[in-house]
């Protein structure tokens, strides 16, 4: 089942990772949710696909009240993402959903009234949570044309979606990157192929190793930690993208 | 039909009831937790007291015994919620899929037999989330009561340390000081409970 684990702590400014579910059929890709708690209120980020809406709730309430979640952050548009999004709203029908505008007519096909959105221009926008000022982070085209990452400034924690995601195999189930060399085997062919521009990774690059970081939070696969950050941004910048167009 | 229907559409409302419960049971763990430095804190004092506070001291150790099986009670119970919230929120994801087959149903008479196998087999499929639901509530209902039963004898040891506590000679007061934090301790429990249960009984 899946086990909410906190990341990070500062009295009631908190970071928390709904990861790994063994118990999920295997069909299914795994994902990891992220809970940011800050002054009692609380946003879920990328709350996960319909299938496991029942894994998330319960994990998410054994910790935490899940009526202090006011928020959701999607980062794009995928179903993993956010297809559970009537569901969480069937539960608390006043949640706001921040998303991209680019899909601010797709995502109510999962759920949600005009009321439930808010789009995120291109350029980004702050996000208030409690005492806090979150930031949505352009990722465009990495993979979704229309992404976000997550960034808080006071925690040092970026939130990045589909990227730094890795495909782990049964047995590699730690909640953060422990040997870099061995993990980014493992999110090798995932870059490759789902992320479709050098010159879209190149600019989230530059942009991204200019913010002071201390954890890379992907959607799948492990947290990188410290150095691992640098060394991701790095790989990623040098890796060549878009495999699925043969010359 | 009919009556699958209303049973379903409150079972899937259970979701509200069962995360207020998990708030009060949570809230009962945390003080749970406590009673053990409580029942600490009582073994030391009644030790520093020496010979003249031997009941005390007695009390004490059987208070540590009630904290473990206080503790191992209320992590059976957290066990139970957390089975309870995720059968829950399995039935309301059941039942917002059974209302669009609803709606389908509702465009006709072939809308209707085409749809009629998919909701027979939704309707078996929310009958046994439904089972394991009422299932789950009565576990829970057990375990509550046999944490209360416990919880009384919390209540007595409380009562018998307020009573050892007179006889600490120039300890009674500070003796007569842990004697009350034990009772406070434990009535917070109790009544958070009892009220739970009144609650979970509505």
């Amino acid at each position: 089942m899946k086990k909410l684990e906190y990341i990070y702590e500062d009295g009631s400014h908190k970071w928390a990772a709904v990861a790994r579910d063994p118990e999920k059929p295997g069909f299914l890709i795994d994902t990891n949710e992220y809970l940011v708690l800050n002054g009692g209120e609380a946003l879920l980020a990328d709350p996960g696909g319909m299938e496991i809406f029942s894994a998330v709730f319960s994990a998410i309430s054994a910790e935490v009240d899940p009526y202090t979640i006011r928020h959701l952050f999607a980062s794009h548009q995928d179903p993993d993402v956010i297809s559970s999004l009537a569901l969480w709203l069937d539960f608390n029908p006043e949640l706001k959903c921040y998303l991209s505008w680019l899909w601010s007519s797709f995502i109510p096909h999962f759920g949600g009234t005009a009321e439930t959105f808010v789009a995120i221009p291109d350029e980004g926008m702050t996000i208030p949570l409690g005492n806090l000022a979150l930031e949505a982070i352009p990722a465009h085209y990495l993979h979704s044309s229309g992404n976000f990452n997550l960034y808080d400034r006071k925690a040092k924690i970026l939130f990045s979606g589909d990227v730094g995601a890795a495909l782990l195999p049964s047995g590699e189930d730690g909640l953060f990157v422990e040997n870099f060399d061995r993990h980014i085997s493992h999110a090798q062919g995932f870059h490759r192929r789902w992320m479709g521009s050098n010159a879209a990774k190149l600019n989230w690059c530059e942009r991204v190793s200019r913010l002071d970081i201390d954890m890379l939070c992907p959607q799948h696969g492990a947290i990188y930690r410290g150095e691992d950050v640098k060394r991701f941004i790095d790989w990623f910048a040098a890796l060549d993208v878009g495999s699925g167009i043969k010359e | 039909m009919e009556e699958i229907s209303d049973n379903t559409a409150s079972q899937a409302s259970d979701l509200c009831r069962v995360v207020k419960a998990n708030e009060d049971i949570k809230k009962v763990i945390r003080i749970s937790s406590g009673v053990n430095l409580v029942a600490l804190n009582a073994m030391l004092t009644a030790k520093r007291s020496g010979e003249r506070s031997r009941g005390f001291a007695v009390v004490s150790s059987e208070l540590r015994v009630f904290s473990r099986k206080l503790e191992g009670a209320m992590t059976g119970l957290g066990a139970l919620i957390f089975e309870l919230v995720r059968d829950a929120a399995a039935m309301r994801k059941q039942h917002h899929e059974r209302r669009h087959l609803l709606n389908i149903q509702a465009r006709g008479q072939q809308m209707r037999e085409l749809m009629e196998p998919v909701l027979a087999r939704m309707d078996e499929r929310m009958h046994k989330t439904g089972g394991e639901i009422g299932r789950d509530w009565h576990r829970l209902h057990i375990q509550l009561n046999r944490v209360l039963q416990l919880c009384e004898t919390g209540g007595s040891l409380s009562r018998s340390a307020k009573i050892e506590a007179v006889y600490g000679g120039d300890m009674t007061a500070t003796l007569k000081q842990v004697a009350n934090q034990i009772e406070e301790t434990v009535n917070e429990i109790f009544s958070t409970l009892k009220l739970l249960r009144t609650q979970l009984a509505e």
